[in-house]
């Protein structure tokens, strides 16, 4: 079940614990207890900043939360920053499940990755998943259908649906689909969209994170 | 033993109704016994678009409840030889009919019959998972616009997971003029996307509208354009091979240019 009071990001600066609105301390005590539960491996010295979203923590209920999160978790509190209302998180658009779990179960490169292959095409209303490596998908994915893996996506078809590639955070993964057509296009937390009218090119694309932090298209000729 | 197919789109006002209607009448002006069953519970259509509406005396539900045999609420069509329609209840609503309830009655129908149409509901809940339950094949009409199409990828979707196959596509409601100046997409845009096999393409014609409210099944008229489409796809439902005419409307131009151009 989603935690809708703490959430535990990773962006590219560390790791984030979100507090949104709640009722008591009590509350954020047990929503951080239900959010570590859901880690595979304890979380051991690391450290996190606290996004307050919410404008009602006391100065002592913070204080009790860092010394709390120090000895029940072993977490080191890095930095405390307040937001007012729907600030954009460190990084762009709003990220989806990025856990820790599945950013340490994940290695940062290719390397070793492993991959997944779809033998078919993916419909509008399916989904592919697979936050352990890439996805190979021997067809097309559909406006509605969708495709999210934790390294790179190849869709040897007509990319029409949703994609998202490094799911985990890792920036360096790529799409890349005979024809590139996408509704939505997600890299880690970048997300782009297709230009209104937007008709195939008639040759294979790749989308990659570029320099100044947008997805970038090109033609694909060679990795 | 016949075949039990289930006509579906997904998207409501494709043409589901219609096209059962003709396919069902068009299989049996081949010569052909034929059931059709509309599966729409408490939205029924198929009645009146056969001009059946006003000898219904039972329905599925009252088959299922016992109430009578199924060959008693089987309606004859007294135009054609081979035609019957079984009734959707009006007063119940979907959820009053379970799958297995339903498959016992297509399979009781394909012992009689060659062809039992099943006329499935619009939408992807029990209405759609009830007219699929006894299903061998399906058909499933779109219109050549995004939305309709998206609709007929997510059911082409379902009917897989169902291991239904073939899964054929009618191609509704097409225009020709439109595709020609680029408003509408054509035939191998949809075939793209939705990779099934195209059983048939169905102009546009207003003729169907008027053959709704009358209540006489368009095919029994062989002049018009949908007419011939509907007839051609059943022949093709009964194993003929057919080719699908290009429809697809090219300018004067383009013609002489294709005249010059073929390959002799």
């Amino acid at each position: 079940m989603a935690n809708s009071i703490v959430a535990l990001r990773a962006y590219r600066d560390g790791l984030h614990l979100i507090i949104r609105p709640h009722l008591s301390i009590t509350e954020v005590e047990a929503a951080i207890q239900q959010e570590m539960s859901r880690m595979n491996r304890p979380l051991i010295g690391a450290s996190v900043q606290i996004d307050l979203k919410c404008p009602t923590l006391k100065e002592e209920e913070i204080a009790y939360l860092r010394s709390k999160l120090q000895e029940t978790y072993n977490l080191t509190v890095r930095s405390i920053e307040s937001f007012d209302e729907q600030p954009a998180p460190p990084i762009a658009a709003a990220p989806t499940t990025h856990t820790i779990s599945q950013i340490a179960d994940v290695p940062d490169s290719r390397d070793n990755e492993p991959a997944r292959i779809v033998p078919y095409t993916i419909r509008s209303g399916q989904t592919e998943d697979f936050p352990q490596g890439s996805l190979i998908i021997y067809g097309d994915v559909n406006s509605g259908g969708e495709v999210r893996a934790g390294g790179d996506i190849v869709v040897l078809g007509a990319l029409r649906g949703n994609a998202h590639a490094g799911m985990n955070g890792r920036l360096s993964a790529v799409v890349i689909a005979m024809e590139l057509i996408p509704v939505q296009l997600q890299i880690g937390s970048f997300v782009n969209r297709r230009p209104i009218g937007q008709k195939p090119r008639g040759y294979p694309e790749i989308a990659r994170v570029g320099v100044e932090d947008v997805i970038i298209v090109e033609k694909f000729v060679k990795f | 033993m016949g075949k039990v197919i289930v006509v579906t789109s997904g998207k409501g006002g494709v043409g589901k109704t219609t096209s059962t209607a003709n396919l069902g009448t068009a299989l049996a002006l081949l010569g052909k016994t034929v059931a059709v069953v509309d599966a729409d519970v408490g939205l029924r259509n198929l009645d009146i678009v056969m001009g059946l509406e006003s000898r219904i005396v039972y329905t599925s539900m009252d088959v299922i409840e016992k109430q009578c045999e199924l060959s008693k609420a089987l309606v004859k069509d007294r135009r054609v030889d081979g035609l019957m329609l079984l009734a959707a209840s009006q007063k119940n609503n979907k959820d009053d009919i379970q799958p297995a309830q339903m498959k016992a009655i297509c399979d009781k129908l394909r012992a009689t019959h060659d062809f039992v149409l099943v006329d499935s509901p619009a939408g992807i809940e029990r209405g759609f998972s009830n007219a699929s339950a006894g299903a061998d094949e399906a058909i499933v009409v779109t219109t050549p616009d995004v939305s309709a199409i998206r609709d007929a990828d997510r059911i082409i979707g379902l009917l897989q997971n169902e291991r239904i196959e073939p899964i054929n596509l009618i191609l509704n409601r097409f225009s020709p003029e439109l595709v020609g100046n680029g408003s509408m997409m054509d035939q191998a845009d949809v075939l793209d996307i939705l990779n099934i096999d195209l059983i048939g393409i169905v102009p546009e014609d207003s003729g169907v509208i008027t053959s709704t409210n009358r209540g006489i099944p368009l095919v029994y008229e062989d002049t018009s354009p949908g007419s011939q489409a509907y007839m051609r796809i059943a022949r093709r439902l009964t194993g003929q091979r057919i080719p699908i005419p290009d429809l697809e409307h090219k300018g004067l131009l383009t013609n002489i240019v294709n005249w010059f151009t073929r390959k002799r």
